[in-house]
């Protein structure tokens, strides 16, 4: 059979100490990933009660976006801006495209449906997340766009010799911790405190606590509930649009398909922290992403995926509200 | 009205917390065949869960739950209703997009069995099924004068009014076969006239029916109406028990609905 | 009991009285009968009943391969029906029991695959079609009863996701992980499974396009039946009750997750019959038969014909298998053309009520392209003159009105652009102003079209569809033959 149980342990020694920190730290990135696409999907669950299939597609147009700075200022190896303000230029405009783009799905696709059954808001946001990746699809083309962040402002491309953002920072058990990996990570934890902060202390934060218990009590209070939902969906597209250019500068390669499957883990992530739970959307995305990077390296590449699906499975049956979700009482 | 022999409905010990709330606590009640009791208190009393937690929607901490001597702590809803209890709920919970009569005859599920290889090659024995089905619908409707009757068998249940609804909610409930009808204040936004015409009902229900039923109900004119006995509840305590008249002045009672300075008025 | 004197005297009843159950009855009656094109309709539906429906639609649809050439046939004829039986399949375990289940496509794939390993070459295995068949349905109908057992724990969202996960388990496991059995990778990998053996019944073999036509077309009738009949009976009023409110169908006696489980197999079973027939008809299988776009495409016809509608099913399949083909890059793109201009002048009739403003909108459209059109040449000659892709007569005609740059690749982007701004800008303004921009926007589709489309036809109809999807669920979510639902959420 496919499923190489014993030969497992044998990877597992094979790849020692060394293999299993440079698994680690790749789960790491990627779970960081999959925590701020998951945060998007939670918020969204959490006040519309929608899963948001195009959620995914954002993410994947905001990885576009960033490639299109990075090219208009002339690209890898060598951009005509210094490295620094051109990647914070990549993050701030894919952020703000992300949002506006998700601001503009809730109000033309979603909003006219407030109220409706579950399953029509569900057909409709597979229909967006359909149209967006076929739109970017007509627009760019079928072949893959690389930012080639690799050799991103270094001095000797043709020697294939990391750029900036490859450069080891530092080295645990052998394993090397490149910049952007770093950056990856104090950037997603950066958002995640604004986030937390933003929901725990601001005023639009209660209001979004409160419109998702409850849209008319929350109306009654005063709270302008389309507003709300908007700033819902805008935080949730920022946080993806910039995981899409963390991608771009990580792993280099985007199409317009990548969005489906980041959307489906980042999903799992939020349904395995527990949905509507902003703790539970991070700590989902690490489990997710450390479950598929482990998956990947002591199993091989095509099980990884039914490993995140087995784990979603198991959580929702042992503990279908999620690891840290609210165990819902529904009054009859 | 037999009163030897197991009570009918019977609850013993029964307890259910949500989160740190006690809703029901240490509950004991018993309904015999045949009587009209009412179950009485204010908002929060925890009168709903008794009825969620007899028809099985949740399962009791501690205690039992019994119906004609038989453990039914536990069970699933659709095997409480099987057994012979029915129910109307507190905030209506008919099947909208059903025309009328369908919402009665989808009741007598639990009693009929043709099955899926018998209904899609449609034998004789499932067509007279049908037919039956069919009847029994139309008479439980029947029961509520022309209200429901006629043109109005093939209208969608979200097209009636108000108290129509209600009137529906019972005829389905009634098509189950029930030996015992659990009414969720069955006068719950009904007019004067709506509220006598449900008292007249609910004695007929028992009258013509020969139904047991266990009714919440709110308005103190129907519970006088209808009731052989009355049981108060208060932050899911019993904490009276006997016919209206008693109850009505019992201090506690009074007490429970108005506060403490009401009663020392008295 | 109440006094005599408490109750109200209310005068006799002598007719119909405002505010009294009979008059707002027959008021109700009156209101809700629909006008125009939905009325006819629902009236044609009232009068043309089940079996009338189903007798004309096998008398018609057993002449078809009198007027159409086998490779027609195939595309359209047996395409339509395959979606057809999809299509009920998933109306079962939707439409009837409302469960969403995204990964109903690996049933259909299963049933696929299941059949080819038993009758290919591909392990040498020729089980005859009699034994095969039923084993395969009634194995996918116990994958189907698995599934959905994880359903009576799951609400409605996270089944969607499990379902979906499942479904692409299922590509994932035939693509990649292809495990080795009996010396030979199971499903074949990437590959998949060929040489599937036809199907063979009592002697009798269904290796034309005909012959496998008519094979589907009598599974379609049986099944039709079937499912109608099973509709109009008690299990079928129990999956209604509950599809509208599980609590309270449970609270009547109905044992809800049995039923669930039920509608579930019935609908794996129809999927993996579906997939055994699928197999003879290609002679093989692989992954990239039952992914999303699929699940997408068999989604659509059943909302497009409306949840819980038999006939909705038959007639989203016609209009959805048919478009698509239509939109296929094999095909010639003039085909394509004449259902994109059409789909526009529909779009128009929808928008605008009255037939004279129809006219007037389509007159505005016509003319002001010409203007546009002769603008341009006179300006700026190299934005226009282009040559529209294998025209044929209608193509002659649009290249004198449709501005199509010539050597500019990017305009085809930035018109699309342009066209979903304008068409979301549309949206929004009130109805008598809309009239006034309907022409520029149709003008600009057409440019879009055939600047942009119509180089790329499949992702054209991919975007198409998803749109469909948005402004159907926007619109009309009861699709065409199902009835509108109120749902308290």
């Amino acid at each position: 059979m496919g499923l190489p149980l014993f030969s497992v342990f044998d990877t597992v020694r094979e790849l020692g100490w060394t293999g299993a920190v440079e698994l680690f730290r790749n789960g790491l990135a990627l779970g960081s990933l999959y925590a701020l696409i998951a945060l998007g999907y939670t918020m969204v669950y959490g006040i519309l009660k929608l899963l948001n299939f195009a959620h995914g597609d954002v993410y994947m147009v905001g990885a576009f976006i960033g490639f299109g700075v990075l090219n208009a200022f002339g690209g890898s190896p060598a951009p005509t801006i210094a490295i620094l303000p051109l990647i914070v230029l990549m993050f701030v405009v894919a952020m703000l495209g992300a949002g506006v783009l998700g601001v503009v799905i809730e109000r033309f696709a979603y909003r006219p449906l407030r109220g409706s059954p579950r399953l029509t808001l569900l057909i409709t946001a597979l229909g967006v997340s359909f149209f967006l990746q076929n739109s970017m699809l007509l627009l760019f083309g079928a072949q893959f766009r690389s930012y080639q962040s690799f050799q991103l402002g270094s001095d000797n491309p043709a020697a294939f010799e990391p750029g900036p953002l490859f450069e080891p920072v530092f080295t645990i058990a052998g394993v090397n911790f490149q910049r952007i990996q770093l950056v990856v990570l104090a950037t997603s934890i950066a958002l995640m405190v604004a986030l937390t902060l933003l929901v725990a202390k601001t005023t639009l934060g209660k209001a979004i606590r409160a419109t998702a218990f409850d849209h008319e009590a929350a109306a009654m209070m005063g709270i302008d509930v389309n507003r709300v939902i908007a700033a819902t969906f805008f935080i949730g597209s920022v946080l993806a649009g910039a995981a899409g250019v963390m991608f771009g500068l990580m792993f280099s390669q985007i199409n317009h398909f990548m969005g489906f499957y980041a959307g489906l883990k980042g999903f799992t992530a939020a349904v395995v922290g527990g949905i509507g739970s902003i703790p539970g959307a991070m700590l989902g995305g690490l489990l997710v992403g450390l479950v598929e990077s482990y998956a990947q390296g002591y199993l091989g590449g095509q099980w990884s995926d039914i490993a995140v699906f087995a784990i979603l499975i198991i959580v929702l049956l042992v503990r279908p509200t999620g690891l840290l979700g609210a165990r819902a009482i529904q009054k009859v | 009205m037999s009163v030897d022999g197991p009570p009918l409905l019977e609850l013993r010990h029964v307890t259910k917390s949500f989160g740190g709330l006690c809703s029901v606590d240490d509950l004991d009640l018993e309904v015999r065949e045949g009587e009209i009791v009412s179950l009485i208190g204010p908002n929060g009393a925890g009168k709903t869960t008794v009825f969620n937690l007899v028809t099985g929607i949740y399962a009791p901490d501690e205690g039992e739950i019994l119906l004609e001597g038989r453990d039914i702590t536990g069970l699933a809803s659709h095997s409480v209703a099987q057994l012979g209890i029915a129910r109307t709920f507190q905030t209506l919970r008919l099947f909208l997009n059903m025309s009328v009569k369908e919402n009665v005859m989808a009741a007598a599920y639990g009693h009929t069995k043709a099955g899926v290889l018998r209904s899609v090659l449609r034998t004789p024995g499932m067509r007279r099924e049908e037919r039956e089905i069919e009847r029994l619908a139309e008479e439980r409707l029947a029961f509520f004068g022309d209200r429901l009757v006629g043109y109005r068998w093939e209208q969608p249940a979200y097209s009636l009014s108000y108290a129509n609804r209600r009137r529906l909610e019972i005829a389905r409930a009634t098509a189950v076969n029930p030996k015992i009808l659990l009414l969720d204040e069955p006068a719950a936004g009904m007019n004067p006239v709506e509220t006598h015409e449900i008292t007249d009902l609910i004695g007929r229900l028992r009258e013509e029916g020969g139904y047991t039923i266990l009714v919440i109900e709110h308005d103190m004119h129907v519970v006088e109406g209808i009731s052989d006995r009355v049981v108060a509840l208060d932050h899911g305590v019993k904490i009276a028990e006997g016919t209206y008249e008693r109850i009505a002045t019992d201090p506690r009672v009074v007490e429970a609905y108005l506060g403490t300075s009401a009663t020392e008025d008295t | 009991m109440g006094s005599e004197s408490d109750r109200p005297v209310l005068p006799e009843p002598d007719g119909p009285q405002v505010g009294v159950d009979e008059w707002v009855a027959s008021a109700e009656r009156l209101r809700d009968r629909p006008t125009g094109a939905a009325g006819v309709l629902r009236r044609a539906e009232q009068v043309v009943t089940p079996p009338i429906q189903l007798a004309i639609f096998a008398g018609l649809a057993a002449l078809v391969p009198f007027w159409l050439g086998t490779g027609d046939l195939f595309t359209y004829g047996i395409f339509v029906l395959l979606y057809v039986l999809l299509g009920l399949g998933l109306n079962t375990i939707v439409g009837f029991a409302g469960l969403l289940d995204l990964g109903y496509v690996a049933f259909f794939g299963f049933g696929a695959y299941m059949y080819a390993i038993l009758s290919s070459d591909h392990y040498g295995i020729h089980w005859p079609a009699i034994v095969t068949v039923p084993l395969v349905v009634v194995t996918t109908a116990s994958l189907g009863l698995l599934l959905g057992i994880p359903s009576r724990r799951l609400l409605g969202d996270y089944l969607a996701i499990v379902t979906l996960f499942f479904g692409q388990a299922f590509v994932v496991f035939v693509n990649a992980t292809n495990p080795v059995v009996a010396g030979t990778g199971l499903t074949g990998g990437p590959n998949g499974i060929a040489d599937i053996d036809p199907l063979r019944f009592f002697g009798l073999e269904a290796s034309t396009r005909t012959q496998q036509y008519y094979v589907l077309l009598v599974s379609a009738v049986l099944i039709l039946t079937g499912l109608h009949f099973l509709s109009e009976s008690r299990t079928g009023r129990a999956l209604r009750s509950l599809r509208e409110d599980p609590l309270a169908a449970g609270a009547i006696g109905i044992p809800v997750n049995r039923l669930k489980l039920l509608a579930f197999s019935i609908g794996a079973g129809i999927a993996g019959f579906t997939g055994c027939i699928f197999g003879t008809l290609l002679t093989a299988v692989t992954a990239g038969n039952f992914d999303i776009p699929i699940l997408i495409t068999i989604y659509a016809v059943v909302i497009l014909g409306g949840f819980g509608s038999l006939s909705g099913v038959v007639l989203g399949s016609l209009v959805i298998t048919v478009s698509f083909q239509f939109l296929a890059p094999e095909n010639p793109q003039n085909n394509a053309r004449v259902l994109f201009y059409t789909l526009i002048g529909i779009v128009i009739v929808l928008l605008v009520r009255s037939w004279w403003r129809v006219a007037l909108v389509l007159a505005a459209t016509v003319a002001l392209g010409l203007v546009v059109q002769t603008i341009v040449e006179a300006v700026a000659p190299s934005w226009t003159g282009g040559p529209v892709v294998e025209g044929g007569r209608l193509g002659d005609v649009i290249e004198g009105w449709v501005v199509i740059p010539e050597g500019h690749p990017d305009f085809g982007s930035v018109a699309y652009v342009a066209l979903v701004v304008a068409v979301l800008a549309l949206t929004q303004l009130r109805r008598s102003r809309r009239i006034f921009a309907l022409p520029a926007v149709a003008y600009l589709a057409a440019v879009v079209w055939e600047t942009s489309f119509v180089l790329q036809p499949a992702v054209a109809r991919w975007i198409l569809f998803g749109a469909l999807l948005v402004v159907l669920m926007n619109v009309r979510p009861q699709g065409l033959l199902g009835t509108p639902r109120v749902e308290i959420v």
